[in-house]
Protein backbone atom coordinates (compact mmCIF):
# COMPACT_ATOMS: atom_id res chain seq x y z
CA UNK A 1 0.00 0.00 0.00
CA UNK A 2 1.21 3.50 -0.88
CA UNK A 3 1.26 6.32 1.71
CA UNK A 4 -1.91 8.46 1.61
CA UNK A 5 0.07 11.63 2.13
CA UNK A 6 3.19 11.58 -0.04
CA UNK A 7 1.95 8.99 -2.53
CA UNK A 8 5.55 7.78 -2.91
CA UNK A 9 6.76 5.56 -0.08
CA UNK A 10 4.96 2.42 1.05
CA UNK A 11 2.64 2.84 4.00
CA UNK A 12 3.76 1.28 7.26
CA UNK A 13 1.59 3.01 9.87
CA UNK A 14 -2.17 3.28 10.25
CA UNK A 15 -3.05 6.58 11.88
CA UNK A 16 -6.52 6.74 13.40
CA UNK A 17 -7.94 10.14 14.16
CA UNK A 18 -11.28 11.14 15.53
CA UNK A 19 -12.91 13.80 13.41
CA UNK A 20 -16.45 14.98 13.97
CA UNK A 21 -17.24 11.91 16.01
CA UNK A 22 -16.00 9.53 13.35
CA UNK A 23 -12.76 7.61 13.21
CA UNK A 24 -10.77 8.47 10.13
CA UNK A 25 -8.05 6.02 9.16
CA UNK A 26 -5.06 6.98 7.09
CA UNK A 27 -2.27 4.77 5.85
CA UNK A 28 1.02 6.59 6.13
CA UNK A 29 4.70 5.85 5.63
CA UNK A 30 6.94 6.26 8.67
CA UNK A 31 8.19 9.65 7.48
CA UNK A 32 4.76 11.21 6.92
CA UNK A 33 3.50 9.65 10.15
CA UNK A 34 6.25 11.44 12.06
CA UNK A 35 5.43 14.69 10.29
CA UNK A 36 1.85 14.27 11.37
CA UNK A 37 2.70 14.33 15.02
CA UNK A 38 1.31 17.73 15.66
CA UNK A 39 3.05 19.47 18.53
CA UNK A 40 -0.15 21.25 19.28
CA UNK A 41 -1.55 20.14 22.60
CA UNK A 42 -3.20 23.34 23.66
CA UNK A 43 -6.48 21.87 22.47
CA UNK A 44 -7.66 18.77 24.14
CA UNK A 45 -8.72 16.00 21.85
CA UNK A 46 -11.38 13.74 23.23
CA UNK A 47 -9.31 12.24 26.04
CA UNK A 48 -10.80 8.88 25.25
CA UNK A 49 -13.12 8.10 22.42
CA UNK A 50 -16.23 9.05 24.31
CA UNK A 51 -18.67 7.18 22.13
CA UNK A 52 -16.63 4.02 22.68
CA UNK A 53 -16.85 4.43 26.44
CA UNK A 54 -20.57 5.03 26.18
CA UNK A 55 -21.20 1.94 24.10
CA UNK A 56 -19.11 -0.12 26.54
CA UNK A 57 -21.22 1.13 29.42
CA UNK A 58 -24.54 0.64 27.60
CA UNK A 59 -23.98 -2.45 25.46
CA UNK A 60 -27.71 -3.19 25.37
CA UNK A 61 -28.97 0.31 24.77
CA UNK A 62 -30.99 -0.85 21.80
CA UNK A 63 -32.38 -3.88 23.62
CA UNK A 64 -33.32 -1.86 26.68
CA UNK A 65 -35.79 0.20 24.69
CA UNK A 66 -39.21 -1.08 25.62
CA UNK A 67 -40.33 -3.08 22.58
CA UNK A 68 -43.95 -3.27 23.66
CA UNK A 69 -44.51 0.48 23.98
CA UNK A 70 -42.25 1.03 20.96
CA UNK A 71 -40.79 4.06 22.67
CA UNK A 72 -37.38 5.25 21.73
CA UNK A 73 -36.15 8.22 23.69
CA UNK A 74 -36.09 10.90 21.01
CA UNK A 75 -35.36 14.56 21.53
CA UNK A 76 -38.39 16.54 20.36
CA UNK A 77 -36.28 19.56 19.47
CA UNK A 78 -33.40 18.18 17.37
CA UNK A 79 -34.54 14.62 16.63
CA UNK A 80 -31.50 12.94 18.20
CA UNK A 81 -32.35 9.49 19.59
CA UNK A 82 -30.67 8.12 22.70
CA UNK A 83 -28.90 5.53 20.59
CA UNK A 84 -27.54 8.24 18.30
CA UNK A 85 -26.26 10.07 21.40
CA UNK A 86 -24.49 6.86 22.47
CA UNK A 87 -23.09 6.31 18.98
CA UNK A 88 -21.50 9.75 18.51
CA UNK A 89 -21.12 10.64 22.19
CA UNK A 90 -22.57 14.15 21.76
CA UNK A 91 -25.84 15.95 22.46
CA UNK A 92 -27.73 17.64 19.62
CA UNK A 93 -29.27 20.44 21.65
CA UNK A 94 -30.20 21.63 25.13
CA UNK A 95 -33.49 19.67 25.10
CA UNK A 96 -31.57 16.37 24.73
CA UNK A 97 -30.62 16.78 28.40
CA UNK A 98 -34.31 16.52 29.35
CA UNK A 99 -35.25 13.94 26.72
CA UNK A 100 -32.52 11.50 27.84
CA UNK A 101 -32.71 12.53 31.46
CA UNK A 102 -33.46 9.07 33.01
CA UNK A 103 -30.19 7.67 31.63
CA UNK A 104 -27.97 10.69 32.10
CA UNK A 105 -27.22 10.54 35.82
CA UNK A 106 -25.49 7.21 35.29
CA UNK A 107 -23.40 8.66 32.46
CA UNK A 108 -22.45 11.85 34.32
CA UNK A 109 -21.48 9.84 37.39
CA UNK A 110 -19.00 7.83 35.36
CA UNK A 111 -17.42 10.83 33.65
CA UNK A 112 -17.35 13.06 36.71
CA UNK A 113 -16.35 10.81 39.62
CA UNK A 114 -19.90 10.24 40.86
CA UNK A 115 -21.08 13.85 40.50
CA UNK A 116 -24.27 14.83 38.72
CA UNK A 117 -24.93 18.36 39.97
CA UNK A 118 -23.42 21.67 38.94
CA UNK A 119 -22.23 23.72 41.91
CA UNK A 120 -20.36 26.47 40.08
CA UNK A 121 -21.20 29.72 38.33
CA UNK A 122 -24.83 30.54 37.54
CA UNK A 123 -25.66 33.11 34.83
CA UNK A 124 -26.98 36.28 36.45
CA UNK A 125 -30.38 36.02 34.73
CA UNK A 126 -30.86 32.35 35.77
CA UNK A 127 -29.66 33.26 39.23
CA UNK A 128 -32.78 35.26 40.08
CA UNK A 129 -35.05 32.61 38.52
CA UNK A 130 -33.40 29.86 40.56
CA UNK A 131 -33.70 31.90 43.73
CA UNK A 132 -37.43 32.49 43.19
CA UNK A 133 -38.01 28.80 42.46
CA UNK A 134 -36.28 27.86 45.70
CA UNK A 135 -38.41 30.42 47.60
CA UNK A 136 -41.62 29.01 46.09
CA UNK A 137 -40.60 25.50 47.12
CA UNK A 138 -40.03 26.68 50.66
CA UNK A 139 -43.36 28.57 50.81
CA UNK A 140 -45.24 25.50 49.54
CA UNK A 141 -43.66 23.39 52.28
CA UNK A 142 -44.77 25.92 54.90
CA UNK A 143 -48.24 25.98 53.34
CA UNK A 144 -48.57 22.19 53.75
CA UNK A 145 -47.57 22.48 57.38
CA UNK A 146 -50.14 25.26 57.93
CA UNK A 147 -52.90 23.19 56.32
CA UNK A 148 -52.04 20.15 58.44
CA UNK A 149 -52.15 22.37 61.52
CA UNK A 150 -55.48 23.77 60.28
CA UNK A 151 -54.09 27.32 60.20
CA UNK A 152 -56.06 28.12 57.07
CA UNK A 153 -55.61 31.90 57.19
CA UNK A 154 -51.85 31.47 57.28
CA UNK A 155 -52.07 28.94 54.43
CA UNK A 156 -54.08 31.37 52.30
CA UNK A 157 -51.52 34.10 52.92
CA UNK A 158 -48.71 31.76 51.84
CA UNK A 159 -50.72 30.71 48.75
CA UNK A 160 -51.00 34.36 47.73
CA UNK A 161 -47.27 34.82 48.17
CA UNK A 162 -46.63 31.84 45.93
CA UNK A 163 -48.96 33.36 43.34
CA UNK A 164 -47.05 36.63 43.34
CA UNK A 165 -43.70 34.86 42.99
CA UNK A 166 -44.99 32.56 40.22
CA UNK A 167 -46.20 35.56 38.24
CA UNK A 168 -42.79 37.16 38.67
CA UNK A 169 -41.14 33.95 37.54
CA UNK A 170 -43.21 33.75 34.35
CA UNK A 171 -42.48 37.38 33.60
CA UNK A 172 -38.79 36.79 34.21
CA UNK A 173 -38.66 33.77 31.95
CA UNK A 174 -40.35 35.69 29.18
CA UNK A 175 -37.81 38.45 29.53
CA UNK A 176 -34.95 36.00 29.36
CA UNK A 177 -36.10 34.14 26.26
CA UNK B 1 -7.48 41.54 5.85
CA UNK B 2 -8.03 41.33 9.58
CA UNK B 3 -6.11 38.09 9.91
CA UNK B 4 -2.74 39.39 8.70
CA UNK B 5 -1.53 40.73 12.03
CA UNK B 6 -2.13 37.35 13.69
CA UNK B 7 -0.08 35.45 11.11
CA UNK B 8 3.14 37.35 11.70
CA UNK B 9 5.92 35.50 13.48
CA UNK B 10 5.81 37.84 16.43
CA UNK B 11 5.31 36.38 19.87
CA UNK B 12 1.88 36.42 21.49
CA UNK B 13 2.00 37.96 24.95
CA UNK B 14 1.41 34.53 26.56
CA UNK B 15 4.66 33.29 25.00
CA UNK B 16 6.61 35.88 26.98
CA UNK B 17 8.94 34.70 29.68
CA UNK B 18 7.16 36.12 32.66
CA UNK B 19 4.66 34.94 35.23
CA UNK B 20 5.20 32.77 38.25
CA UNK B 21 7.40 29.66 38.07
CA UNK B 22 7.93 30.38 34.41
CA UNK B 23 11.08 28.25 34.30
CA UNK B 24 8.87 25.15 34.62
CA UNK B 25 5.32 26.33 33.91
CA UNK B 26 5.40 27.68 30.37
CA UNK B 27 1.82 28.83 29.88
CA UNK B 28 -1.67 28.66 31.35
CA UNK B 29 -4.97 28.26 29.54
CA UNK B 30 -8.62 28.45 30.58
CA UNK B 31 -11.34 27.27 28.24
CA UNK B 32 -15.07 27.82 28.83
CA UNK B 33 -17.61 25.97 26.67
CA UNK B 34 -20.97 27.68 26.20
CA UNK B 35 -24.05 27.29 24.00
CA UNK B 36 -26.88 29.64 23.13
CA UNK B 37 -30.39 28.80 24.25
CA UNK B 38 -32.40 29.11 21.08
CA UNK B 39 -30.25 27.17 18.65
CA UNK B 40 -29.45 23.49 18.24
CA UNK B 41 -25.87 22.54 19.10
CA UNK B 42 -23.29 22.28 16.30
CA UNK B 43 -23.75 18.50 15.87
CA UNK B 44 -27.40 19.06 14.95
CA UNK B 45 -27.79 22.61 13.69
CA UNK B 46 -28.31 23.80 10.13
CA UNK B 47 -25.95 26.06 8.20
CA UNK B 48 -28.54 28.79 8.55
CA UNK B 49 -28.44 28.48 12.34
CA UNK B 50 -24.63 28.42 12.27
CA UNK B 51 -24.59 31.77 10.49
CA UNK B 52 -27.10 33.26 12.92
CA UNK B 53 -25.09 32.06 15.94
CA UNK B 54 -21.95 33.58 14.47
CA UNK B 55 -23.76 36.85 13.84
CA UNK B 56 -25.23 37.09 17.36
CA UNK B 57 -21.97 36.33 19.13
CA UNK B 58 -19.80 38.52 16.90
CA UNK B 59 -22.17 41.46 17.24
CA UNK B 60 -21.84 41.40 21.03
CA UNK B 61 -18.05 41.08 21.04
CA UNK B 62 -17.36 43.64 18.34
CA UNK B 63 -19.78 46.04 19.95
CA UNK B 64 -19.18 45.53 23.67
CA UNK B 65 -15.64 44.14 23.80
CA UNK B 66 -14.31 47.60 24.62
CA UNK B 67 -16.21 47.50 27.94
CA UNK B 68 -13.43 45.13 28.99
CA UNK B 69 -10.72 47.08 27.17
CA UNK B 70 -10.38 44.51 24.41
CA UNK B 71 -10.56 45.11 20.72
CA UNK B 72 -11.57 42.00 18.81
CA UNK B 73 -11.00 41.05 15.20
CA UNK B 74 -13.55 38.72 13.62
CA UNK B 75 -12.07 36.12 11.27
CA UNK B 76 -14.27 33.75 9.25
CA UNK B 77 -12.55 30.41 8.90
CA UNK B 78 -13.77 29.71 5.37
CA UNK B 79 -12.25 32.96 4.13
CA UNK B 80 -8.75 31.83 5.14
CA UNK B 81 -6.22 30.07 2.93
CA UNK B 82 -5.14 26.58 4.10
CA UNK B 83 -1.74 27.80 5.25
CA UNK B 84 -3.30 30.68 7.21
CA UNK B 85 -5.61 28.26 9.03
CA UNK B 86 -2.67 26.04 9.93
CA UNK B 87 -0.66 28.97 11.23
CA UNK B 88 -3.47 29.95 13.58
CA UNK B 89 -3.59 26.34 14.81
CA UNK B 90 0.17 26.25 15.32
CA UNK B 91 -0.09 29.46 17.31
CA UNK B 92 -2.77 27.76 19.47
CA UNK B 93 -5.27 30.49 18.60
CA UNK B 94 -7.76 28.07 17.04
CA UNK B 95 -8.25 24.31 17.27
CA UNK B 96 -7.76 21.76 14.48
CA UNK B 97 -11.41 20.83 15.04
CA UNK B 98 -12.60 24.31 14.03
CA UNK B 99 -10.87 24.22 10.65
CA UNK B 100 -12.25 20.74 9.87
CA UNK B 101 -15.84 21.60 10.74
CA UNK B 102 -18.30 21.64 7.84
CA UNK B 103 -20.29 24.54 9.30
CA UNK B 104 -19.50 28.22 9.16
CA UNK B 105 -17.22 28.98 12.04
CA UNK B 106 -15.13 31.91 13.05
CA UNK B 107 -12.73 33.13 15.65
CA UNK B 108 -12.63 36.44 17.47
CA UNK B 109 -9.12 37.35 18.57
CA UNK B 110 -8.11 40.08 20.96
CA UNK B 111 -5.30 42.28 19.71
CA UNK B 112 -2.87 40.96 22.33
CA UNK B 113 -3.78 37.32 21.45
CA UNK B 114 -4.65 36.53 25.08
CA UNK B 115 -8.29 35.89 24.26
CA UNK B 116 -9.57 33.69 21.49
CA UNK B 117 -13.28 33.03 21.13
CA UNK B 118 -14.10 30.25 18.71
CA UNK B 119 -17.62 30.24 17.30
CA UNK B 120 -19.27 27.00 16.16
CA UNK B 121 -16.53 24.66 17.18
CA UNK B 122 -17.93 21.67 19.11
CA UNK B 123 -20.02 24.20 21.06
CA UNK B 124 -21.40 27.54 19.91
CA UNK B 125 -18.78 29.29 22.03
CA UNK B 126 -15.34 28.31 23.18
CA UNK B 127 -13.82 31.12 25.22
CA UNK B 128 -10.09 30.73 25.66
CA UNK B 129 -7.84 32.80 27.83
CA UNK B 130 -4.08 32.35 27.54
CA UNK B 131 -1.41 33.61 29.95
CA UNK B 132 2.32 33.07 30.19
CA UNK B 133 3.72 31.11 33.11
CA UNK B 134 1.59 29.70 35.94
CA UNK B 135 -1.35 32.10 36.22
CA UNK B 136 -4.56 30.11 36.67
CA UNK B 137 -6.40 32.78 38.65
CA UNK B 138 -5.49 35.58 36.27
CA UNK B 139 -6.40 33.53 33.17
CA UNK B 140 -9.74 32.58 34.77
CA UNK B 141 -10.49 36.16 35.80
CA UNK B 142 -10.15 37.30 32.20
CA UNK B 143 -12.22 34.42 30.79
CA UNK B 144 -14.89 34.89 33.46
CA UNK B 145 -15.25 38.62 32.83
CA UNK B 146 -15.73 38.00 29.15
CA UNK B 147 -18.24 35.23 29.92
CA UNK B 148 -20.23 37.56 32.18
CA UNK B 149 -20.27 40.23 29.49
CA UNK B 150 -21.58 37.70 26.96
CA UNK B 151 -24.26 36.29 29.25
CA UNK B 152 -25.64 39.77 29.83
CA UNK B 153 -26.24 40.09 26.11
CA UNK B 154 -26.96 36.50 25.04
CA UNK B 155 -29.19 33.75 26.41
CA UNK B 156 -27.06 30.74 27.41
CA UNK B 157 -28.22 27.13 27.51
CA UNK B 158 -28.16 26.50 31.26
CA UNK B 159 -29.79 23.77 33.35
CA UNK B 160 -30.66 24.12 37.03
CA UNK B 161 -29.18 20.79 37.94
CA UNK B 162 -26.51 20.18 35.31
CA UNK B 163 -25.21 23.74 34.78
CA UNK B 164 -23.88 24.97 31.43
CA UNK B 165 -25.02 22.57 28.73
CA UNK B 166 -22.43 21.38 26.22
CA UNK B 167 -22.30 19.05 23.23
CA UNK B 168 -20.06 16.61 25.05
CA UNK B 169 -21.09 15.03 28.37
CA UNK B 170 -17.50 15.45 29.59
CA UNK B 171 -17.79 19.26 29.59
CA UNK B 172 -21.23 19.79 31.15
CA UNK B 173 -21.45 21.81 34.37
CA UNK B 174 -18.80 24.49 34.56
CA UNK B 175 -17.83 23.94 30.91
CA UNK B 176 -14.33 24.75 32.12
CA UNK B 177 -11.06 23.13 31.20
CA UNK B 178 -8.09 24.70 32.96
CA UNK B 179 -4.60 23.64 31.96
CA UNK B 180 -0.96 24.43 32.60
CA UNK B 181 1.86 23.54 30.24
CA UNK B 182 4.85 22.18 32.12
CA UNK B 183 8.43 21.56 31.07
CA UNK B 184 9.52 18.48 33.04
CA UNK B 185 12.90 17.26 31.75
CA UNK B 186 14.25 16.01 35.08
CA UNK B 187 11.12 14.05 36.01
CA UNK B 188 11.22 12.52 32.54
CA UNK B 189 14.96 11.64 32.64
CA UNK B 190 14.54 10.01 36.04
CA UNK B 191 11.38 8.15 34.89
CA UNK B 192 9.43 9.56 37.85
CA UNK B 193 6.84 11.00 35.48
CA UNK B 194 5.56 7.49 34.78
CA UNK B 195 4.61 7.18 38.45
CA UNK B 196 3.09 10.65 38.66
CA UNK B 197 0.76 10.43 35.65
CA UNK B 198 -1.45 7.54 36.87
CA UNK B 199 -1.55 8.95 40.43
CA UNK B 200 -2.91 12.28 39.19
CA UNK B 201 -5.58 10.70 37.03
CA UNK B 202 -7.15 9.24 40.16
CA UNK B 203 -7.70 12.77 41.48
CA UNK B 204 -9.90 14.06 38.68
CA UNK B 205 -7.01 15.58 36.76
CA UNK B 206 -5.04 14.42 33.77
CA UNK B 207 -1.47 14.80 32.54
CA UNK B 208 -0.69 14.35 28.88
CA UNK B 209 2.50 14.38 26.90
CA UNK B 210 2.65 16.28 23.69
CA UNK B 211 1.98 13.10 21.68
CA UNK B 212 -1.36 12.64 23.36
CA UNK B 213 -1.78 9.81 25.82
CA UNK B 214 1.00 8.23 27.81
CA UNK B 215 4.40 9.32 28.89
CA UNK B 216 6.18 10.00 25.62
CA UNK B 217 6.31 13.75 25.53
CA UNK B 218 7.84 15.72 22.69
CA UNK B 219 10.36 18.15 24.16
CA UNK B 220 9.46 16.96 27.69
CA UNK B 221 6.44 19.25 27.66
CA UNK B 222 3.33 18.04 29.45
CA UNK B 223 -0.10 19.48 29.96
CA UNK B 224 -1.96 19.08 33.26
CA UNK B 225 -5.68 19.81 33.26
CA UNK B 226 -8.87 19.15 35.20
CA UNK B 227 -11.03 16.24 34.06
CA UNK B 228 -14.17 16.92 36.12
CA UNK B 229 -16.62 19.68 35.25
CA UNK B 230 -19.53 18.61 37.48
CA UNK B 231 -19.76 18.64 41.25
CA UNK B 232 -17.02 21.20 41.90
CA UNK B 233 -17.16 24.96 41.51
CA UNK B 234 -14.74 26.77 39.22
CA UNK B 235 -12.94 28.00 42.33
CA UNK B 236 -12.47 24.46 43.69
CA UNK B 237 -11.32 23.12 40.33
CA UNK B 238 -8.72 25.88 40.02
CA UNK B 239 -7.60 25.37 43.62
CA UNK B 240 -7.10 21.62 43.14
CA UNK B 241 -5.24 22.11 39.89
CA UNK B 242 -3.09 24.82 41.40
CA UNK B 243 -2.12 22.64 44.37
CA UNK B 244 -1.32 19.69 42.14
CA UNK B 245 0.72 21.80 39.72
CA UNK B 246 2.71 23.31 42.59
CA UNK B 247 3.54 19.83 43.83
CA UNK B 248 4.73 18.73 40.40
CA UNK B 249 6.86 21.88 40.07
CA UNK B 250 8.48 21.12 43.45
CA UNK B 251 9.13 17.53 42.40
CA UNK B 252 10.72 18.72 39.17
CA UNK B 253 12.97 21.12 41.10
CA UNK B 254 14.10 18.31 43.41
CA UNK B 255 14.78 16.03 40.44
CA UNK B 256 16.81 18.77 38.75
CA UNK B 257 18.91 19.28 41.87
CA UNK B 258 19.52 15.55 42.14
CA UNK B 259 20.66 15.21 38.53
CA UNK B 260 22.89 18.31 38.74
CA UNK B 261 24.44 16.90 41.91
CA UNK B 262 24.90 13.29 40.82
CA UNK B 263 26.03 13.67 37.23
CA UNK B 264 27.01 17.27 36.54
CA UNK B 265 29.39 16.55 33.66
CA UNK B 266 27.00 14.23 31.84
CA UNK B 267 24.26 16.85 32.17
CA UNK B 268 26.49 19.71 31.05
CA UNK B 269 27.68 17.68 28.07
CA UNK B 270 24.13 16.93 27.03
CA UNK B 271 23.03 20.55 27.32
CA UNK B 272 25.96 21.93 25.30
CA UNK B 273 25.66 19.24 22.63
CA UNK B 274 22.04 20.27 22.18
CA UNK B 275 22.94 23.95 21.99
CA UNK B 276 25.55 23.04 19.37
CA UNK B 277 22.98 21.08 17.38
CA UNK B 278 20.52 23.96 17.35
CA UNK B 279 23.11 26.55 16.36
CA UNK B 280 25.05 24.49 13.80
CA UNK B 281 22.76 21.95 12.16
CA UNK B 282 21.78 22.04 8.52
CA UNK B 283 18.89 19.59 8.90
CA UNK B 284 16.64 19.53 11.96
CA UNK B 285 13.57 17.33 12.39
CA UNK B 286 10.75 18.45 14.69
CA UNK B 287 11.67 15.69 17.15
CA UNK B 288 15.35 16.58 17.32
CA UNK B 289 14.64 20.29 17.59
CA UNK B 290 12.14 19.71 20.40
CA UNK B 291 14.56 17.49 22.32
CA UNK B 292 17.41 20.00 21.97
CA UNK B 293 15.15 22.92 22.89
CA UNK B 294 14.27 21.09 26.08
CA UNK B 295 17.95 20.59 26.96
CA UNK B 296 18.88 24.21 26.23
CA UNK B 297 15.90 25.44 28.25
CA UNK B 298 17.12 23.33 31.17
CA UNK B 299 20.63 24.72 30.67
CA UNK B 300 19.30 28.27 30.98
CA UNK B 301 17.27 27.37 34.09
CA UNK B 302 20.39 25.85 35.71
CA UNK B 303 22.43 28.97 34.77
CA UNK B 304 24.81 26.92 32.64
CA UNK B 305 23.82 28.88 29.55
CA UNK B 306 23.74 32.64 30.06
CA UNK B 307 23.58 34.18 26.63
CA UNK B 308 20.34 32.75 25.22
CA UNK B 309 17.06 34.49 25.87
CA UNK B 310 14.33 32.11 27.07
CA UNK B 311 11.56 33.95 25.26
CA UNK B 312 13.29 33.18 21.96
CA UNK B 313 13.06 29.48 22.77
CA UNK B 314 9.33 29.86 23.47
CA UNK B 315 8.86 31.48 20.10
CA UNK B 316 10.91 28.85 18.31
CA UNK B 317 8.68 26.10 19.75
CA UNK B 318 5.84 27.70 17.79
CA UNK B 319 7.63 28.95 14.70
CA UNK B 320 9.46 25.70 13.93
CA UNK B 321 6.17 24.05 12.94
CA UNK B 322 5.40 23.23 9.29
CA UNK B 323 2.97 26.04 8.39
CA UNK B 324 5.11 28.76 9.95
CA UNK B 325 8.21 27.41 8.20
CA UNK B 326 6.42 27.52 4.88
CA UNK B 327 5.32 31.07 5.45
CA UNK B 328 8.87 31.98 6.47
CA UNK B 329 10.23 30.37 3.30
CA UNK B 330 7.34 31.87 1.33
CA UNK B 331 6.70 28.59 -0.56
CA UNK B 332 5.37 25.06 0.06
CA UNK B 333 8.06 22.77 1.50
CA UNK B 334 8.45 19.00 1.40
CA UNK B 335 9.38 17.35 4.73
CA UNK B 336 13.12 17.28 3.93
CA UNK B 337 13.03 20.88 2.83
CA UNK B 338 11.28 21.78 6.07
CA UNK B 339 14.10 20.22 8.06
CA UNK B 340 16.52 22.43 6.17
CA UNK B 341 14.37 25.54 6.69
CA UNK B 342 13.96 24.68 10.37
CA UNK B 343 17.74 24.42 10.86
CA UNK B 344 18.19 27.77 9.12
CA UNK B 345 15.55 29.36 11.34
CA UNK B 346 17.29 28.15 14.51
CA UNK B 347 20.70 29.36 13.35
CA UNK B 348 19.35 32.78 12.46
CA UNK B 349 17.29 33.29 15.58
CA UNK B 350 19.88 31.99 18.02
CA UNK B 351 22.90 33.61 16.39
CA UNK B 352 21.28 37.01 16.62
CA UNK B 353 21.85 36.58 20.30
CA UNK B 354 25.57 36.40 20.26
CA UNK B 355 26.17 32.70 19.73
CA UNK B 356 28.63 32.20 16.93
CA UNK B 357 27.54 29.37 14.67
CA UNK B 358 30.85 29.45 12.77
CA UNK B 359 30.85 27.76 9.38
CA UNK B 360 29.40 29.08 6.16
CA UNK B 361 25.72 29.61 5.95
CA UNK B 362 24.76 27.54 2.96
CA UNK B 363 21.36 29.06 2.48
Amino acid sequence: MICDQCGERSASVIVKQQQQGQIVERNLCHICAAENHSINIAFEQDPLAIHQLLSNWFPNAQASINPVRKEIATCPSCGFTFSKFLRIGKFGCASCYDAFSPQLNEIFKRFHNGNIEHTGKIPASYGTTLKIKKEIEELRKQMQISIQGEHFEEAARLRDEVKVLSAKLEGGIQDGS
Amino acid sequence: MAVERFLQPHASSWMANDGENVDIAMSTRIRLARNLNNFKFPYAFTEDEALKVDKEISAVLLDKGNELDYTFSHISIEELAELQKEILVEKHLISPYLINSHHSGSVLLSDNEELSIMVNEEDHLRIQSLQSGFQLQQAYKIANELDSLLEKNLSYAFHEKHGYLTSCPTNVGTGMRASVMLHLPALTMSHQIQRIIPAISRLGMVVRGIYGEGSEALGNVYQISNQLTLGKSEYEILQDLENMTEQIIQQERKAREAIALNSPIVLEDRIYRSLGTLTHSRLLTTEEAATCLSDVRLGIDLKMIQDVDMSILNELMIFMQPAFLQQYADKPLQPKERDFARAKLFRERLNKNGINSEGEDLA
